[in-house]
């Protein structure tokens, strides 16, 4: 590793991965590694690819978990900190004065016609989405059939009773525990070199 | 319980009950819908969501603008930042559990279930949204070009709200 970085070069560059990777998910993933590994050298890529894996554990958004690893190790809990806030308040701020500001235009009748169409984009971006995080975690082979059983019940359940959310994940994480513990989670997402 | 705290427990609970981004939706519509907002206010956060920079989840920021002002919002963006860093303390205090298979296949069963809970949200964001044939049309497209990775994802957006302007007066 190169020589550690002061904690305004580490928001810095925690700025500029916020602002300017658009679209979410991979995109983000790339520019962490384009700007930390590649650019900087403040981690290593085997570093990188550790803490990528680990953060597949985490609850919630794992870019999230995922830079404050990167920020513990480079600059420990400041260095959390910093990564996390540098991450997370600069595009969060963006949303919410995108939000903001469509709330001026919200009943106007052209953007109430716009959104008839804009309803089912999200709809299948959720969707979407979905299959993606499922099929990241899938087996391989003929146990694929099992995982699929998994994601159709989960499905089923909420379709029917829509208050059963908490239910459901207590269910699938014992059922997990229990049954799906072969081998560790990976994602079709892991960087690789 | 004041509003603020409620509202952010309802937040931090769907981060830290659900595994990625966008995972946290359904526990969120379950707390949310129709106390505080309606289905139009999921579309339009989960839209917003994807134009702006940043992770997928942060549509949830907006989703906490819709719910409660800028203080909805804040209090959305710290339960989102807070839950994933359990990880750290959970990598030095118990490195080897996270690491057996068990504690794996728990993550994994969660992944799952949850994946299956968003596919039934997004089935019913649908719903609620119309189902004529070109709004189910606009479905299938989304769905490949997510499932592909490869399209920005504002540019569906910008299509569906043409086709919308076209099609749905």
């Amino acid at each position: 590793m190169t020589t550690p970085p002061s904690l305004r070069e580490l928001a810095r560059a925690w700025f500029d991965i916020s602002t300017q990777s658009v679209g979410g998910g991979t995109s983000t993933l790339f520019m962490i590694r384009r700007i930390l590994v590649d650019r900087h050298g403040w981690i290593t890529l085997r570093e990188f690819t550790e803490a990528w894996a680990l953060c597949q554990l985490s609850p919630g958004i794992h870019l999230v978990a995922f830079a404050g690893l990167l920020g513990d190790r480079i600059w420990g809990v400041r260095g959390v900190l910093v990564s996390v806030a540098g991450l997370m308040v600069p595009a969060a701020l963006i949303t919410a004065v995108l939000t903001a500001g469509f709330g001026q235009i919200a009943r106007h009748p052209l953007t109430i016609a716009a959104l008839a169409g804009v309803a089912p984009v999200s709809g299948g971006m959720a969707i979407g989405l979905a299959l993606t995080t499922a099929g990241s975690v899938m087996q391989r082979g003929r146990m694929v059939a099992i995982d699929v059983a998994v994601v159709a019940a989960a499905c089923a359940v909420l379709l029917l009773n829509s208050s059963l959310t908490i239910a459901v994940i207590v269910v699938a994480g014992v059922f997990g525990a229990l049954f799906l513990g072969r081998k560790r989670p990976t994602s079709s997402e892991a960087p690789t070199s | 319980m004041p509003e603020q705290v409620t509202l952010f427990l309802i937040f931090l609970k769907a981060s830290a009950l659900a595994v990625g981004g966008l995972a946290s939706l359904p526990l969120l519509r379950a707390d949310l819908v129709p106390q505080y907002i309606n289905d139009a206010a999921i579309v339009q956060a989960l839209a917003i969501g994807r134009l702006g920079p940043g992770p997928n989840g942060l549509y949830i920021v907006s989703l906490g603008y819709f719910v409660a002002g800028w203080t909805g919002a804040l209090l959305a963006l710290v339960g989102a930042s807070l839950a994933p860093l359990v990880i750290l303390p959970a990598t030095v205090l118990a490195r080897r559990w996270l690491l057996s298979h068990w504690f794996g296949g728990l993550v994994r069963g969660v992944a799952l279930g949850t994946g299956g809970l968003l596919l039934a949200t997004g089935a019913s964001i649908v719903q609620a949204g119309g189902t004529q044939w070109w709004q189910l049309a606009l479905v299938a497209a989304t769905i490949a070009t997510t499932v592909q990775g490869k399209l920005h994802p504002a540019l569906m957006i910008g299509v569906g709200a043409v086709v919308g302007l076209g099609l749905g007066r």
